[in-house]
This record gives structure tokens, C-alpha cells and sequence, in this order.
């Protein structure tokens, strides 16, 4: 099968790469933690989700864990992913390239606020 | 329910993906159906289930057939181009899978074809079931119970158990407003609950806003009602008796009040019209009230057998002769032990002869009124200082059993028979359509006396004798008491 395009970054992918910045988490948890940090505008169904996740493990850019139980939810056992170095260093060009964006649209007056 | 629905859903996805991440879906939809409760977010639970389906749908089916994505360039080329997605033929589950789904798409525009019905027709009938047009604002002033379609019954005891099957849209309304929606719109959208169930839910939850004696209560039991329903419980029960039981149930639950109930019968309830009414109250008042026997036995002593307490504004009349008669006893005999109830406004009428100031009747089922209370001493009267006996059988229950239990506590009475029947709290009957009925207590009241009223356990006598040998009994402690305290003979309190 061939690998899915993840150039340029879709933007579920970053979010998820966003989402694993700080610590491992379960697809249920990716899925909320990306609900958090877009103020619940983005809610990523299972198969969106799973098909970024794949995605991304087929490019290195997250690893797969070990399964284990979230002591938070219920017994069931759950896959685990982490961000990769490889994914870290993606998420952060294309945070800087978004950021170079931001600059520009400021520059420009589109966009209000303090430099980035 | 929801999860099998998903789970075959998720046929749609390409097999290797399925294999590789489909359990994993999976328990990201039971998490998300754990954690999403309440109407709305089941709703948008759904639409991202479906709009995820939409997206990644093709995005998927495209990376496991990649000649067919290839294929898009190709036909902008202008040429049609036929691409063989599979080399081998369908794989019968996916024929069944294909088949479930459109059952499943067929059934759901037919549940909201039937839940946008009445939508339409902008005239939502939340507690009413019956045939009659009804006026939708004639119900919401129609706080007697009685029903809207009909003029009101002469008869005051029977217009209780006549009680509204046309009850309040209006509380109907009020109820559901805390969900913001109309009682009657409740159902549209939510889980996929047979109309006609509905319709038997939605009457259960008018009749107990408008008549459970705890509005606070009533309110938590109706939500509980509803949210079984969104839940899908309710589509459980295989069929209308369970049903009934089921929301019986549910109801207990909540209000742990054994008295709700939800009724149902195989034939048709009956449905009394105001000729019914007239016919049996013509027929009462020929049989006198159901004042069995008004004498005066050997020894001045007076009997009254007494077999229903009915309504003042009916049987007043005949229940102040019969007082007036037995006037000079020297002793009272209330044999009760063929009474089956009937209001506590006669008990009281009855009462106000036996004392000389106001003496509050407890009732279990009433907030006090201004005629739970006696209305002694009456004019002429000389019987409140005689003594009297009360008879009872093992039948005796109702207003006769807060007769009893009352002037026991009161010290008024001498209780002769047996244990009586213990039906306190019995909930008033409302008639949801011809085969659906629910049972409501309308009023719970404080008892003054330190003990439980004789609601399951009945009102122990004084003197306990099989119920045939009642009358002579209270007849010998009667002439007993007589002898011992002749100057009560004499005694004339006027």
C-alpha cells in the first residue's frame, strides 16, 4: 500500500503530532487532547483518526508502544503512540512555517495582534 | 445498540484498515458513547461519526486502490475510463454488511418520518390520547381532572377516579421545560421509541406533573423517565405489558413510592361518561348511601352499618338523617366491616357529631383542608360524650380505615374485629387510552400520631374478634360500659 502524502502536513496530523508534544497518549486521548487545544472545534472521528495515526507511523513520525490500561478510564488496554525525534523536528517546521505565515499576514495587516 | 450500528459501519472502512485499527475505532466510539450522555451530545456524537465517514471514507478506499485515485487525472482527460477495483468477486459479508446498512438507513428516514409527523401539525397533544378534539387550551384550565371533552360529572367520589386521560398539556409543557423543548417535540430525534409508546410515555409524564403530590419528585421521575427512553432502554420491553412494568420500574427507582404505577390491560379499560356517573349515583341514593342499617337495639344502643363513605355534595342529606335519628343512644355501633371506602369529607361530616370542639381527621392521602377538620359540636347534637364502637373486618379499608384509625387515636372509639385491610396510600387511577393507565398518589399528608399510618398493615382493633362475632362483642362492652358508667345515661351535655 502506498504511503499517504504528508507533504504538506494535513492539518490532523499536525494536530496530533501537537497533541503527543508533552506525553504519550491512547487514540481516545489524542482525540480529546486535540479537542482541548483547538477549543473543541476540531473533534477527530475514529476513522480520521486512525487513518492520520497510520499515517504517521508508516513515516516515522510517531511510534507505537506497548499496549497498557488507562487507570483513568476503564481496564481495557490501549496502543499508546509517541512522538518520534524525526516528528518532533516536522511539527516544529511546520510550526515555524506557520509562524512565518503569522508574520506575514501581520505585515500585511490581516491579522491584528503582538509579533509572533 | 448504537455500538453494533458503528460496528457495522465500519464495514464501509477497506478491509486491512479494519483489521489494522477497527477494534481500535471501536473502543474510541464506546469511550466517546461512555463519555457523551444527554440528548445533544449524542446527536453530535453522531454527526462527526458520520461526517468522519464522509471524509475519510474515499481518503481511504483511495489509498488501498490506487488506480482508481490514479484515475482522477485520467478523466479530466475527458475520456470515461472503467477501472476493475477487485480481482476477486464480493465477499459475501460484505453483501451483508452492504444490506444491514441500507435496512438501518430505511429504517431511520421511516422513525423520523413518524417523529416529524406530528411536528407538522403544530398541535402536539403531550398528555391526551383520546379521539375527541380537544381545544389544547381547554385542558390547561381543566385542573379538576376531569376531561376536557366533557362536562363536568355531578359526582364529586367518582369524578376522582374519572380522572383525566386529557390532562394538562400545559404541565405537559412546563415539565419539559427544562430541557427547552415541548413535551410533545421531546421525542423527535431521540432514540428510536415506537410512537405509540411514546405517546403512553409522554401521557405518564403530563399526568404525573399535574398530579403526583411532590412536584419535585414528579419532575425527577419524569426526567428519569426521559432519559431511559433516549437511552434505548425503553425499546427493551418486548411488548406493551413489559413496557408498562418497565416504566413502572423506572419510576420506583427514582421516587421509591410503591404506589406509582403504570397499568396495563390486555381488554379495553373501561371509560366511564357522565351518564355512567349520573346512572350510579341515581342508584346509590335508591340504596340509601349505602346506609345499610340505621337502628336502635336493645338498650338504647345505636347501630349504624355503614358500607361507604360517599361524598357529602351527594349523600350529605342522607348521612345527617341518619345521625339525627340515632340522636338519643345511650351507645354508638359503626359496623364497618362491609365499608370499602369512598372521602374523607363524609368521614368528617360523620366525626363532627361525635365531639364537642373541632378534631383534625388525618388523612394519608390529603393535605389538610379546612374540612379535615370537624365540624363540632353540631347544633342539637348529644352524642359526643356517648361511647361508640367501631367494626371492623378484615376488608375494612380507605376512608373507613382512616375513620377507624382516627377515632382510635383519638381515643374516641372502641375498635371491635379484625385486622382491617391496610390501603393508605392508593393512587388515584388516570385512564391513558384504552389499554394504557397509570397510578398516581395525589397527596401525602403528615400524620400527627407518632406511629405509621395503616398503609400495608391495617389498623389493629382494640379487641380482636373474628369479624362475625364483632357485633355482639362490641354489644356486650357496650351494656358492659353502660353499667359501669351509668351516670353517661343520664348525662345530657345540652
Amino acid at each position: 500500500m502506498p504511503k499517504q502524502k504528508l507533504d504538506p502536513l494535513p492539518a490532523a496530523a499536525f494536530q496530533i503530532l501537537l497533541s503527543l508534544a508533552e506525553e504519550d497518549l491512547h487514540g481516545y486521548a489524542i482525540m480529546r487532547e486535540v479537542a482541548d487545544q483547538t477549543g473543541g472545534r476540531v473533534r477527530l472521528g475514529p476513522g480520521t483518526l486512525y487513518s492520520s495515526i497510520r499515517s504517521l507511523l508508516e513515516a516515522g513520525l510517531i511510534e507505537e508502544l506497548d499496549s497498557r490500561e488507562d487507570p483513568s478510564i476503564n481496564g481495557e488496554r490501549r496502543r499508546y503512540y509517541r512522538l518520534s525525534p524525526t516528528g518532533r523536528a516536522l511539527a516544529s517546521a511546520e510550526a515555524a512555517r506557520l509562524a512565518d505565515l503569522l508574520r506575514v499576514a501581520r505585515a500585511k495587516k490581516i491579522l491584528g495582534g503582538g509579533y509572533v | 445498540m448504537s455500538e453494533r450500528l458503528y460496528r457495522y459501519l465500519l464495514c464501509l472502512y477497506p478491509t486491512d484498515f479494519r483489521r489494522a485499527h477497527g477494534e481500535d475505532a471501536l473502543q474510541l466510539f464506546r469511550d466517546r458513547l461512555r463519555d457523551e450522555t444527554g440528548f445533544l451530545r449524542r446527536m453530535r456524537l453522531w454527526f462527526d461519526i458520520f461526517l468522519d465517514l464522509a471524509i475519510s471514507l474515499p481518503r481511504l478506499h483511495a489509498r488501498a486502490h490506487p488506480a482508481f485515485a490514479a484515475a482522477f487525472p485520467a478523466r479530466s482527460a475527458g475520456a470515461p475510463l472503467f477501472l476493475i477495483l477487485e480481482d476477486e468477486p464480493l465477499r459475501p459479508a460484505a453483501l451483508v454488511c452492504g444490506c444491514a446498512i441500507t435496512l438501518a438507513a430505511l429504517a431511520l428516514i421511516v422513525i423520523l418520518a413518524n417523529h416529524l409527523g406530528p411536528l407538522r401539525n403544530l398541535s402536539p397533544r403531550a398528555g391526551d390520547s383520546e379521539v375527541h378534539p380537544i381545544n389544547p387550551q381547554t385542558p390547561a384550565t381543566n385542573r379538576a381532572g376531569t376531561h376536557p371533552a366533557l362536562p363536568q360529572p355531578a359526582v364529586n367520589a367518582a369524578s376522582e377516579s374519572f380522572a383525566s386521560t386529557g390532562s394538562g398539556f400545559k404541565s405537559g409543557f412546563a415539565q419539559s421545560a427544562n430541557s427547552a423543548v415541548p413535551a410533545g417535540i421531546t421525542s423527535v430525534g431521540s432514540s428510536a421509541l415506537d410512537p405509540e409508546r411514546q405517546r403512553v410515555l409522554d401521557a405518564v409524564i403530563a399526568n404525573l406533573d399535574q398530579h403526583y403530590f411532590d412536584s419535585a419528585v414528579a419532575h425527577r421521575v419524569a426526567d428519569a423517565l426521559v432519559a431511559h427512553q433516549r437511552s434505548g432502554a425503553d425499546a427493551l420491553a418486548a411488548n406493551d405489558k413489559d413496557f408498562a412494568a418497565l416504566l413502572t420500574t423506572q419510576m420506583r427507582d427514582v421516587s421509591h413510592d410503591m404506589h406509582l404505577e403504570v397499568v396495563y390491560s390486555a381488554t379495553p379499560l373501561p371509560k366511564p361518561s357522565p351518564q355512567d356517573f349520573a346512572k350510579m349515583l341515581a342508584t346509590l341514593q335508591k340504596d340509601n348511601c349505602l346506609f345499610r342499617k340505621v337502628e336502635i337495639l336493645p338498650g338504647n344502643i345505636g347501630y349504624l352499618k355503614l358500607d361507604a363513605f360517599l361524598a357529602p355534595s351527594d349523600c350529605g342529606a342522607i348521612a345527617t338523617a341518619a345521625m339525627t335519628s340515632l340522636n338519643h343512644v345511650n351507645a354508638l355501633i359503626f359496623d364497618l366491616r362491609d365499608n370499602r371506602g369512598g372521602t374523607s369529607e363524609m368521614v368528617s361530616l360523620i366525626s363532627s357529631y361525635l365531639f364537642d370542639h373541632p378534631e383534625y381527621m388525618f388523612d394519608p392521602r390529603r393535605v389538610p383542608t379546612p374540612q379535615s377538620w370537624t365540624s363540632s359540636p353540631v347544633p342539637g347534637s348529644r352524642l359526643a360524650n356517648k361511647p361508640v364502637f367501631i367494626l371492623t373486618s378484615s376488608t375494612t379499608i380507605s376512608a373507613a380505615e382512616q375513620f377507624t384509625y382516627d377515632l382510635k387515636m383519638l381515643k374516641r372509639a372502641t375498635v371491635i374485629g379484625e385486622v382491617t385491610a391496610g390501603g393508605a396510600h392508593a393512587g388515584v387511577f388516570h385512564r391513558i387510552d384504552d389499554h394504557f393507565g397509570v397510578a398516581i398518589p395525589e397527596n401525602r399528608a403528615v400524620n400527627p400520631y407518632s406511629q405509621a399510618d395503616w398503609e400495608g398493615v391495617g389498623i389493629t382493633p382494640d379487641i380482636k374478634v373474628p369479624a362475625a362475632l364483632a357485633l355482639k362483642t362490641a354489644l356486650q362492652q357496650a351494656r358492659a360500659e353502660l353499667q359501669k358508667n351509668p351516670s353517661s345515661l343520664q348525662h345530657d351535655s345540652h
